[in-house]
């Protein structure tokens, strides 16, 4: 009886050995796709933003658009397009998936609340840098969002007390420097005009990405992963749309200007194949990276994301680049060595490199 | 009606413990139209909730189809925790 009971036991043990460790490697492989999926988002939307009446507004301006509006309006309206089709990507799923009535149902609640204030610091504030850095600066701008790892570390540690240890600061220095490697390659003569703004602003898409990977980290706890990115799109998409972009007008002096623009944007045909991709691209990196966070720990979870430094650029050569023919997004090798650096500083905060071996010891 | 995640989750602060199929049979009169009240969702979610200090594990088994069962509680800051956010 009792040698029955130990083989009942150790075939129990094996099975939950088994699923533990598939549910470990499956979040890994989820966080390490938001990884990949942003760099593909990356690049589509900036061939969005090239084509149809974006590429009058950034090529011959027949509309006489302002450098202002050129550089800031239309980012926060790339930003917008870009996750409004997110957003109905991510409506269609969740209705698809029997998930719509959730999604309206969590919007008020407390952790829905707490979603949507990370859709509006990840989204109308981030997403606009990010989109007025890439313009501006190119996909030089990618590896330095990956920074936001460090930030929310840093952040993680002064708003709620969390772990800051030597190993930790080993990892935001070693991001520093890698950033400070990418960022020198700017100021080269070669370099496009207003890059290194362009870094300087691509770097509050990281300090509010960080604090939104705080935020949200909490709100996927509760959420299913795939409402929690629906509420985020829309809210942002929303925001992006009503509030950003006519007070972006506004400074402009011509309120109005936004509204049309958008109209303008959302009926221009051949752009808009193209800001379909990039919101799928979108709401599949946001919802796996939610999802990998929740599933391995936002640590790590956040440590395989970060690997869109290296995805970015990437998908913008093979996309842009080689694909489409288009100049200028090869990138020089220090650029390279830099995001790689980047990427490691990023494992190095997010957990000790050495765990990775040790945890396959232990499932061997 | 509240969302299923939450159901899910608000059913562990009312039971000593519980495994996937527990909380299928628990729920399912009330969301037993919801595709993602399915074993490997609710195991995703309880595994998900578990990772976020949530809810833990309690004891494991097999069934008398070889299938695995895990059981879960939410310990007291858990509990705490869901209550505060995830009102009835």
């Amino acid at each position: 009886m009792i040698e029955v009971l130990g083989k009942v036991d150790v075939a129990a043990i094996a099975a939950k050995k088994k699923l533990s460790s598939q549910f470990f490697r499956k979040g890994i492989i989820i966080a390490l796709f938001s990884g990949l999926m942003y760099g593909f988002y990356s690049a589509f939307l900036t061939l969005g933003m090239k084509n149809g009446v974006w590429a009058d507004w950034y090529g011959a301006n027949t509309a006489a658009l302002s450098v202002f509006v050129i550089t800031y309006l239309l980012g926060a309206l790339g930003s917008a397009v870009n996750d409004i089709c997110s957003a109905i990507w991510a409506m269609i799923v969740a209705a698809v998936k029997g998930k719509f009535g959730d999604f309206l149902r969590c919007i008020n609640s407390v952790p829905g609340r707490v979603m949507i204030l990370a859709a509006l610091i990840g989204g109308p504030i981030s997403s606009t840098a990010y989109v007025v850095g890439l313009q501006m600066a190119g996909s030089i701008v990618i590896p330095i969002t990956a920074l936001c790892p460090a930030i929310g570390a840093i952040l993680g540690r002064i708003l709620f007390k969390q772990q800051l240890n030597k190993r930790m600061t080993l990892g935001i220095i070693i991001c520093v420097a890698a950033s400070f490697i990418i960022g020198s390659t700017s100021i080269g003569a070669d370099a496009q005009k207003g890059a290194f703004a362009g870094i300087c602003i691509a770097f509050i898409a990281a300090l509010g990405w960080g604090f939104e990977g705080c935020v949200a980290g909490y709100g996927t706890s509760m959420i299913d992963p795939e409402i929690g990115i629906t509420i985020r799109q829309a809210t942002s998409g929303i925001a992006n749309l009503i509030i950003l972009l006519p007070i972006f007008g506004i400074m402009a002096g011509n309120a109005k200007l936004s509204m049309e623009l958008a109209y303008q944007a959302f009926t221009s045909g051949s752009s808009m194949i193209w800001f379909a991709v990039s919101g799928l691209c979108a709401y599949l990196s946001y919802m796996s990276w939610y999802r990998g966070n929740s599933m391995c720990g936002v640590a790590l979870g956040m440590a395989c994301n970060g690997t869109y430094s290296f995805w970015g650029p990437f998908c913008c050569y093979i996309v842009l680049g080689i694909i489409f023919g288009m100049d200028g997004w090869a990138l020089p090798p220090v650029v390279w060595f830099g995001a790689i650096m980047m990427m490691f500083g990023i494992l190095v905060i997010s957990m000790n490199p050495l765990d990775l071996f040790r945890k396959r010891d232990t499932e061997i | 009606m509240m969302p299923l995640n939450y159901a899910i989750l608000k059913y562990f602060t009312k039971v000593e413990e519980a495994c996937a199929d527990d909380v299928i049979n628990a729920l399912k009169d009330t969301y037993g139209n919801f595709k993602a009240l399915n074993k490997k969702d609710v195991i995703t979610a309880l595994m998900t909730a578990e990772a976020n200090g949530l809810i833990e594990e309690t004891r494991f088994e097999l069934d008398n189809n070889n299938e695995l069962k895990v059981y879960y509680h939410a310990h007291e800051e858990g509990a705490a925790t869901i209550n505060k956010y995830i009102k009835d």
